[in-house]
């Protein structure tokens, strides 16, 4: 658990995002995509100003998780408050940065080297941090649900310093050190905003704008997340170099939505494929077209639309764009897989070993198939599916043997019981006893 | 009895006579070393019965034991506390309460320095018996456990707890999985031989974990096994093995042998007989890789041979010492490339080979003069001409089987005679020879061995031939030498004292008197007597009275054989443990009789006995339901016996073979 926090949290992740725009689209050489205004300089809209507020609120709930009565609030205030003191003197250091950085041309060797100095100043107040949130570790486990000041404290580790830092306001800075969600969600919205021409859209898509409030209502699990990677769909042999692709980020409202139907251009998803083909007309007069709006062509708009991949909105994973070695997910399905897997509760449990819990429903049927039916034991007590599996263990470990079914014992003792019912019955013809007398036989041969 | 037992047995029964002085003087580990000189069995006995200073010498000195009852096994195992074998094989109604109890009677370090045990065929014996003889056992180094039907995973389970085994024979164990075999690859880190021929339930998996657990392992068959190349990909990994037995493996092709080719260069003997998909390209590639193979079997497998094989076969020109390849159609050319290649070798085997002509012998035999056994089966092309090159280049010769090879003749087997004094087994089944031709052989004095099935033109004056000079012969067939008469077997006894194996199938000439003459072979283990009309109880209770050692018998169609003959039986075949009783003449209550006397017997076939009622049938199986493990009866029975009764016999471990005929009423 410490060390997905610890993964989750590393800064290095984070240094290299760029403007909110270039996290959807990667242009490749000689092509812009029109109609996308360039979204530099402070927010000007009232939505992402209300965005910011909401997570001022939300930096100064968090250091008072004194609602849980599980430990000993005093020592945590204390210990939040030195980590603040810490975050305001690295802060400083920011914002000094930046109002150079305003007067020097932004994207320099020279800012590039001083983010990385600040990286390993925040890395450091991170592992501090969670060396003071040690002790709350174990308790935030279990009750992840239930506990809501639990669930905001992990939030926080999984985006680490994104509040304290974004409390300035400062777009270009931000880019290093913003909580992912409100930056991308904002500039989400602004995207969409300059796509959209109809007003009737507005309210489905006004949905989205709010990705704070729903980072406090989604749990995080601290999971080690790369253990299903490579059922993601992913394809390790896929090698699309960096730029010559597009790579959408769907908020996780949308990757949980029981959506269906998702925009190739920008992902979103819908319920109907008649609302999608609404949208549809946002990203251009090619989409209004009677054809197009017509029920299967929806095809003639995707010939020409750029190879698209998709990116985790969970920062610090590897499928998230923020990723040193980021992996692109191929398809929405599985970036919804992925998500749930990874980042979510597993929160359907098997019926019959009540045991075994995931968060997608198909891999429980899959699992539900075979529960029980583990019949091939090792000594060790570990069941297998398979028996090669189980020689493949046995091979492995030193002194380890399979283990066998107890059922064969069963049938010995029925025998043996047999046995018992019918030994009284030692038939012997009268001539025997004579022979027996004798000992004429040879008994022994070497 | 030897001469020399006899000597020590008066020297015994003198010394004691004498006061005390004599043997008694000697000490235990002298009158030890006295007993281990003494090969025969009855000698032992002998002087063990005579001296008590041999008794207690025995007592302390004797290493190896074969029981067979169940009775007296708690008292052998406390009378010899340093025994070493111990052969359980032979042991009537042995199950796991009787072995367990013959344990504890033999105390905690009576069976200490046990280290070899054969449990071949003791189908009673289960994992609880087992598990107890290993417990008793800490110095476990072999066991044999083939031919319990029975045993599974379980048993051999029990078997893996003995760390320190490195011998272990399952053939035919047919429950044992990979599971089973798992569990003493786990516990038996340390195994040198294993064969699991017959295990059917074992696959890939199985052996992969073998040969990743069991580095030692030197020896393995893996016959009949339903395995495929994989196996043999992880066989390849053994460093150590040195022989490799995979007949009738049909899963395994030339790939698989390939992949074997890559391992180390240990392996010395490969038999791949009966492989269907092996084809002589894999076992070129094999070749390739092993410089040092001595041994190569591919009966049944080859259909040609490539001159790629040839060529790779000259490489192995200084090693290779046996070579088989029965079925295959081979030419002169093919038989000199052998010859001129593989000089050293010391066993051939041609059988059923179609094309082996007179050139292709001699020039096969020309440059190999190491030769000792020649299997020429079926190869009927050839004639005198090769048996003189046989004689001519092969003075070491101890066994030639020229079974249906009718053109050859008396003159051929004069020179082979005349030229091969170390001959110890001919076999001449269906090869016409006549009274002359065995003149000729009884020139080899050494012959242990002699089949003359079908030769119906010897007559008593051949076997008089055979009887002047091979003293030492063991085995005798004479399936359907009808011109044999009791004289002939008169004759035999006089010189052949030494007879274990005696074939007198369809001699119908033979009466009692010639049964008579049996009785004097003392040492007569086996007999086969079938259709011998005019024989009756008469002759069986005068080889019943005379030969002691007589285990297997086989009276199938002595149609005047009548409860008298089982009767005698009964009274002292003792030893008996087959015996064939169909189409005789006998009645429930010889049966009867018969069942509940003979502790030995295990095996007994009595199909169409139509004097038999059903009641006859059930009290004599009742009688003999613990000992019996394998039983042959007429399908009509399965209905009319009461299923107890076939419950009781399967759980102490018999099967029982059905025949599925009308029953025959014979009347004499």
């Amino acid at each position: 658990m410490a060390s997905g926090t610890a993964t989750n949290a590393d800064p290095d992740q984070q240094t290299v995002r760029s403007n909110s725009v270039e996290q959807f689209y990667f242009p490749r050489p000689g092509q812009s995509l029109p109609g996308i205004p360039p979204f530099f300089g402070p927010p000007s809209s009232s939505l992402y100003l209300a965005n910011d507020n909401e997570a001022k609120v939300g930096n100064q709930l968090e250091p008072n998780p004194s609602q849980s009565t599980d430990w000993d609030p005093q020592a945590i205030v204390s210990n939040l408050t030195f980590l603040e003191q810490k975050i305001k003197q690295v802060k400083d250091v920011v914002q000094s940065m930046s109002n150079r950085e305003n007067q020097v041309a932004s994207g320099s060797c020279e800012v590039a080297a001083k983010q990385q100095l600040i990286t390993a100043d925040l890395t450091s107040i991170i592992i501090q941090l969670i060396t003071t949130a040690g002790s709350l570790l174990p308790s935030m486990k279990n009750p992840l649900s239930s506990n809501p000041a639990v669930r905001q404290l992990s939030n926080t580790l999984g985006s680490p310093m994104g509040f304290g830092v974004n409390a300035n306001q400062r777009p270009s800075v931000d880019s290093k050190t913003d909580i992912p969600d409100i930056g991308k969600a904002s500039g989400y919205e602004e995207l969409i905003n300059s796509l959209n021409t109809t007003q009737d859209e507005r309210d489905e898509l006004i949905k989205g704008p709010n990705p704070c409030g729903g980072e406090g209502s989604e749990p995080t699990p601290m999971e080690d997340h790369d253990v299903k990677e490579s059922d993601d769909g992913d394809h390790e042999g896929e090698n699309l170099p960096p730029g010559s692709y597009v790579v959408l980020q769907l908020e996780k409202e949308e990757i949980l939505a029981p959506h269906t139907h998702f925009c190739l251009i920008c992902g979103k998803g819908f319920k109907r494929d008649a609302n999608l083909r609404m949208h549809m007309r946002g990203h251009g007069d090619e989409y209004k077209t009677a054809a197009a709006l017509a029920k299967p062509t929806r095809d003639s708009g995707s010939d020409h639309a750029p190879v698209t991949r998709y990116s985790c909105p969970f920062v610090g994973c590897k499928r998230n764009k923020e990723h040193k070695k980021f992996q692109p997910l191929k398809t929405i399905l599985c970036v919804k897989n992925h998500y749930k897997r990874s980042h979510c509760d597993k929160s359907y449990t098997c019926s019959r070993c009540n045991t075994k819990k995931f968060s997608v429903i198909a891999d429980l049927k899959t699992h539900e198939k075979h529960c029980g039916r583990d019949k091939w034991l090792c000594s060790c007590g570990t069941t297998f599916s398979r028996k090669d599996k189980l020689f493949g263990h046995v091979a492995l470990f030193q002194g380890h043997t399979p283990a066998l079914p107890m059922d064969d014992v069963k049938r010995k003792r029925r025998e043996r019981l047999f046995w018992t019912a019918v030994g009284g019955l030692n038939w012997n013809c009268g001539a025997s006893s004579r022979v027996e007398d004798g000992e004429i036989n040879e008994e022994v041969e070497p | 009895m030897s001469r020399e037992g006899q000597k020590l047995d008066y020297a015994a029964a003198g010394g004691n006579g004498a006061g005390g002085v004599g043997i008694g003087v000697l000490s235990l580990d002298l009158l030890g070393q006295v007993l281990d000189r003494l090969r025969e069995p009855r000698d032992r006995k002998a002087c063990r019965l005579v001296s008590r200073a041999f008794e207690r010498a025995e007592a302390t000195h004797r290493r190896a034991l074969r029981v067979l009852r169940r009775e007296p096994l708690p008292r052998l195992l406390r009378a010899f506390p340093s025994l070493e074998r111990l052969d359980l094989s032979a042991c009537a109604s042995l199950d796991d309460a009787s072995l367990s109890a013959a344990i504890a009677a033999a105390g905690a370090g009576g069976l200490a320095g046990l280290r070899r045990v054969c449990l071949a065929r003791a189908s009673g014996v289960g994992w609880r018996g087992l598990e107890a003889l290993v417990a008793a056992c800490p110095r476990l180094e072999a066991v044999d456990l083939s031919h319990c039907v029975g045993a599974g995973d379980r048993e051999v389970a029990a078997l893996a707890a003995a760390a320190g085994l490195r011998e272990l024979r399952l053939d035919k164990c047919l429950a044992v999985t990979d599971m089973g075999l798992a569990k003493v690859v786990v516990g038996c880190p340390r195994l040198e031989k294993l064969s699991v021929k017959w295990c059917r339930e074992i696959s890939d998996i199985g052996i992969d974990l073998l040969a990743k657990k069991c580095p030692e392992l030197r020896s393995l068959n893996i016959s009949y096994l339903k395995v495929g190349n994989g196996s043999l990909r992880s066989i390849s990994t053994l460093e150590k093995l040195e022989e490799l037995a995979m007949v009738g493996c049909s899963c395994i092709d030339d790939e698989g042998l390939e992949l074997l080719s890559k391992g180390t260069d240990s392996l010395q003997s490969v038999d791949v007989s009966r492989c269907d998909h092996v084809t002589y390209q894999g076992l070129a590639s094999l070749i390739d890789g092993r410089k040092f193979l001595q041994k190569l079997h591919a009966a049944d497998c080859l259909h040609e041979i490539g001159q790629r094989f040839v060529s790779k076969l000259a490489t192995l020109k200084e090693t290779l010492t046996a070579l088989k390849l029965d079925g295959l159609e081979v030419s002169d050319s093919l038989l000199q490339a052998i010859g001129e290649g593989c000089n050293k070798l010391v066993e051939i085997g041609l059988s059923k080979c179609s094309g082996v002509t007179d050139e292709g012998i001699s020039s096969l035999v020309a440059r190999c003069s190491d030769l000792r056994t020649i299997d020429l089966t079926c190869c009927n092309l050839i004639t005198n001409n090769a048996l003189d090159s046989i004689a001519d280049n092969c003075k070491m010769l101890e066994c030639l089987r020229l079974e249906s090879c009718s053109l050859i003749n008396e003159k051929g087997l004069e020179r082979i005679a005349n030229c091969c004094p170390n001959l110890k087994e001919i076999d001449l089944t269906d090869c016409g020879v006549n009274d002359a031709a065995l003149q000729h052989l009884a020139k080899c004095s050494e012959l242990r061995t002699l089949k003359l099935g079908l030769c119906s033109s010897i007559s008593d004056k051949g076997i008089a031939f055979i009887s002047s000079n091979c003293g030492n012969l063991v085995e005798l067939d004479l399936y359907r030498c009808n011109s044999i008469t009791d004289d002939g077997l008169a004759a035999l006894v006089n010189g052949c004292k030494k007879i274990k194996l005696l074939n007198l199938c369809y001699c119908n000439k033979i009466t009692d008197s010639g049964l008579g003459h049996l009785g004097s072979l003392e040492e007569l283990t086996n007999l086969e007597l079938r259709c011998l009309v005019r024989i009756t109880g008469i002759g069986i209770s005068s080889i019943a009275t005379g030969c002691k050692s007589l285990i297997e018998l086989d009276l199938k169609r002595c149609y005047s054989v009548d409860d008298a003959g089982l009767g005698a039986l009964a009274r002292n075949a003792f030893n008996l443990r087959q015996l064939t009783i169909s189409y005789c003449q006998v009645t429930g209550l010889g049966l009867c009789h018969l069942l509940s006397s003979l502790r030995c017997l295990q095996d007994i076939k009595m199909v169409h006995l139509s004097w038999v009622s059903i009641e006859g049938f059930e009290i004599a199986l009742r009688a003999a339901c613990g000992r019996l493990k394998k039983l042959k009866m007429l399908n009509g029975l399965k209905t009319v016996l009461s299923p107890e009764l076939l419950q009781m016999l399967h759980a102490c471990g018999c099967r029982i073979r059905w025949v599925d005929k009308p029953l025959v009423y014979k009347d004499c």
